[in-house]
């Protein structure tokens, strides 16, 4: 969806690193895109605890997310990423829900809810030919 | 409004859905469920922009009900309205209304997306008035990373450092206490890729807030790593378990409503309670 890709996004970036000095999994000893955008190889896009700490300090307003989502694309995803990205294509929903949400719903004194039809989960991300959005 | 409980608060956590609907019900606040609401998009971001179909569709089933959205996790608020966001270039729009029209659908624009804590926060006068019980409690707050980030989208707050919990929190007569790492993030999202840092950044967070009696939060990703998970980090050691609430469960004991409507065990609540009057 970005429109001139990774090197535009990278545009504005000084390389300052104020971005890694707030970076969480930077403090924990692992190395998350913003080493990346400091130049360096060993990370990974897919380590991030998505508080858009990053972004937020960032003085030159560089778009880290849409950095990372971009490299995300890219690189293979971890087991977990990639069986939600699964559940949600062939269910609508990141986590096992079933009908059997109502019965536990009930137990808590919640009303019934109705799931989204598989029909329409299949419309809304089935791929196909002409204007859409791809990725 | 229309609550999107979002898919994890929906599998796994029914009693903050329940403590959320019981707190706005006392502050004269519907909170309806949105028929056929399925996941905000998120999970699908990594991989395609059609995560914007699905985001699109919550906020138009949402948009057909005239009600704004009302998120109680931060991931969800955070991805809705950034679709929201993304979705006013008219030739986004054109795309994907050709999908939900399909399914009989329009989505529009200019939905609100807002989170719990913005709405209580918005009403501490109707609060003020509806607490029956003054706790005793040293509270530490964790607060929704993606519901105040970034700023420029969400447009509420101080983003770096969030105010609005602690109004709220201080209506109850607790104290809230100050800690080095009630700013950082839990990690609950960084143990769907590496289960030990998560594990960590949320015991950082848990034996900073150490001189508290609780911690609150407003997120389910929050509540599945802190609450959830702490007994997987500190090697198990159940006597030093922190209690961990979300924010309606705390601010409804205060307004003095049953702790089981709020989802709060008895035991919990005769520890939390205990020592008020």
């Amino acid at each position: 969806m970005t429109v001139g890709g990774l090197d535009s996004l990278l545009e504005d970036c000084t390389q300052c690193g104020l971005c890694r000095e707030v970076c969480i999994v930077e403090r924990l000893g692992a190395h998350s895109i913003t080493s990346f955008l400091l130049g360096e190889d060993n990370y990974s896009s897919w380590l991030c605890s998505s508080c858009w700490r990053c972004q937020e300090v960032c003085p030159q307003g560089v778009d880290i997310h849409a950095i990372m989502v971009e490299k995300r694309r890219e690189e293979d995803p971890p087991v977990a990423h990639e069986a939600n990205l699964r559940r949600v294509l062939e269910s609508g929903y990141a986590l096992p829900i079933g009908k059997g949400i109502n019965e536990l719903r009930a137990i808590h004194g919640l009303d019934a809810v109705q799931l989204v039809p598989e029909k329409w989960v299949e419309i809304l991300l089935r791929a196909q030919a002409g204007q859409e959005l791809g990725g | 409004m229309a609550l999107f409980p979002g898919c994890l608060v929906l599998q796994r956590m029914p009693q903050y859905e329940k403590a959320a609907k019981r707190v706005l019900r006392e502050l004269y606040i519907s909170a309806a469920s949105i028929a056929h609401a399925a996941c905000c998009g998120a999970p699908l971001e990594s991989f395609t922009d059609k995560w914007l179909y699905l985001a699109a569709y919550n906020l138009s089933l949402a948009e057909r009900m005239g009600f704004p959205v009302l998120t109680i996790c931060g991931n969800c608020t955070n991805t809705l309205l950034r679709a929201e966001v993304a979705l006013r270039d008219p030739s986004l729009r054109l795309v994907v209304n050709e999908r939900l029209d399909e399914i009989g659908l329009h989505f529009e624009g200019g939905t609100r997306v807002i989170h719990l804590v913005q709405v209580l926060s918005e009403q501490l006068e109707g609060m003020r008035d509806k607490v029956r019980v003054e706790l005793s409690l040293k509270v530490a707050l964790t607060h929704p990373c993606q519901a105040f980030r970034p700023h420029e989208v969400l447009g509420f707050d101080d983003p770096l450092q969030p105010q609005a919990m602690r109004s709220i929190v201080e209506l109850t007569g607790a104290e809230v206490v100050p800690y080095d790492a009630e700013y950082d993030c839990c990690g609950s999202t960084l143990y769907l890729v590496n289960e030990q840092l998560g594990l960590e950044a949320g015991q950082r967070k848990l034996s900073s807030a150490a001189g508290a009696d609780v911690l609150v939060d407003a997120c389910g990703n929050c509540q599945l790593l802190l609450e959830r998970f702490q007994g997987l980090m500190n090697e198990g050691r159940a006597e030093s378990k922190m209690p961990v609430l979300t924010l309606p469960q705390l601010v409804g004991l205060a307004m003095g409503i049953d702790p089981a409507e709020l989802g709060v065990g008895p035991v919990m609540a005769g520890k939390l309670l205990g020592s008020s009057p």
